[in-house]
């Protein structure tokens, strides 16, 4: 008797499609957009060029989605990508603390990284570390309490491993949702209200990227105020 | 007397409309001869009969897909030498390293790469 596949997977199927569906549509939008704000046909009155760059930052959101969601596809699959090689996450950190700065420096928040003076490399797919660093910083400059806010970043080795941790002193997450927390759609409700077009799945693909390239991801509430997350990965 | 320069011929097979809109102005006004086909089968009717300096190329196309337009690319000696630039959906490491292995030039994953790129990779792999 042939095998039916299960719905979950057929729920992962139609979800892949969909997304792939998405992808021809956003590249239109995009190209538009690119065309229209570059002004090479024409030249845009001050609200028209507010309107395209706040439509273009919505592209970019569903772009994300899209991303997002068929990651999540070929994570359930088993068909989730990972191309490891030596890497030096130091560089990592600075690259997307570099990326993130103008919007922390707009949100009020202060990055502070920390580092000995070597840390070996780390054998890991860089391109999908690279996702979770940036997932953890932009979580943590998001979620950030009213007022001026501090995201403290640390790279330390920790035997055969390399530790990173982010410190945030935030909104936290509530003690109920603690198990929640690398599950996927899930969002605390002070979440949804910061950030609601944010999809609850940048944490769930950051434990799969952290355990797929060897490592272990987990957090903890800080004694004052807000959480740290935590990652290791293996030394090359 | 001066000659003056022919204007450089790409030919973009592309089954979606607004794409095909989008590269058509976008390489027109760059300066570029732009003709273009829906389907792969079109694609290399028109490839050998507009000859075209480069050629974009889709992968998901309908009646011949873009790995199969490859390999006829590759195997006539008309077409050949014309480089190709893939322009696909397809993000996943198996497809790109295909499609290199079959003469693409240069892959480009649509949704992460903004048209000045490709006016750009254009630009690098005409022939000079």
């Amino acid at each position: 008797m042939p095998k039916h596949p299960s719905k979950k997977a057929r729920v992962s199927d139609a979800v892949s499609i969909v997304a792939h569906q998405l992808k021809n549509p956003i590249s239109v939008l995009y190209g538009y957009l690119e065309v229209l704000l570059s002004e090479e046909i024409g030249k845009l009155n001050k609200k028209q060029k507010e309107y395209l760059t706040d439509a273009l930052k919505n592209v970019e959101v569903i772009s994300k989605i899209v991303k997002d969601l068929l990651d999540v596809s070929r994570i359930e699959e088993g068909k989730y990508e990972i191309k490891p090689r030596e890497t030096d996450l130091v560089k990592i950190c600075r690259e997307v603390i570099n990326n993130l700065s103008s919007w922390a420096k707009a949100s009020n928040c202060e990055i502070v990284f920390k580092k000995p003076a070597k840390l070996p490399k780390v054998y890991v797919d860089s391109s999908k570390i690279y996702y979770v660093i940036e997932n953890l910083i932009s979580n943590a400059i998001m979620y950030k309490s009213s007022g001026p806010a501090q995201v403290v970043i640390e790279l330390k080795r920790k035997g055969n491993k390399v530790l990173f941790s982010c410190k945030d002193n935030g909104i936290g997450i509530p003690k109920k949702d603690f198990k929640k927390v690398f599950s996927k759609f899930y969002r605390s409700e002070e979440a949804v209200v910061l950030n609601p077009s944010g999809t609850g799945l940048g944490l769930y693909i950051s434990k799969a990227i952290i355990q797929l390239n060897g490592g272990e991801i987990w957090f903890e509430r800080n004694k004052d105020k807000g959480m740290t997350f935590y990652f290791t990965l293996p030394i090359a | 007397m001066v000659k003056k320069r022919r204007k450089p011929k790409i030919l973009m097979m592309e089954d979606n409309i607004f794409l095909r809109k989008l590269y058509r102005d976008k390489l027109t006004r760059e300066g570029f001869v732009f003709i273009e086909a829906t389907n792969g089968i079109e694609g290399i009717n028109k490839t050998l009969s507009e000859k075209p300096d480069l050629i974009i190329l889709d992968l998901i196309l309908p009646r011949k897909n873009g790995f199969d337009v490859l390999d006829d690319l590759r195997k006539d000696s008309r077409t050949k030498n014309i480089p190709v630039i893939v322009l696909s959906n397809l993000a996943q490491e198996i497809d790109i390293k295909e499609a290199l292995a079959r003469g693409a030039r240069e892959y480009l994953v649509k949704t992460e790469t903004r048209l000045e790129d490709v006016i750009k990779k254009i630009k690098k792999w005409l022939p000079k």
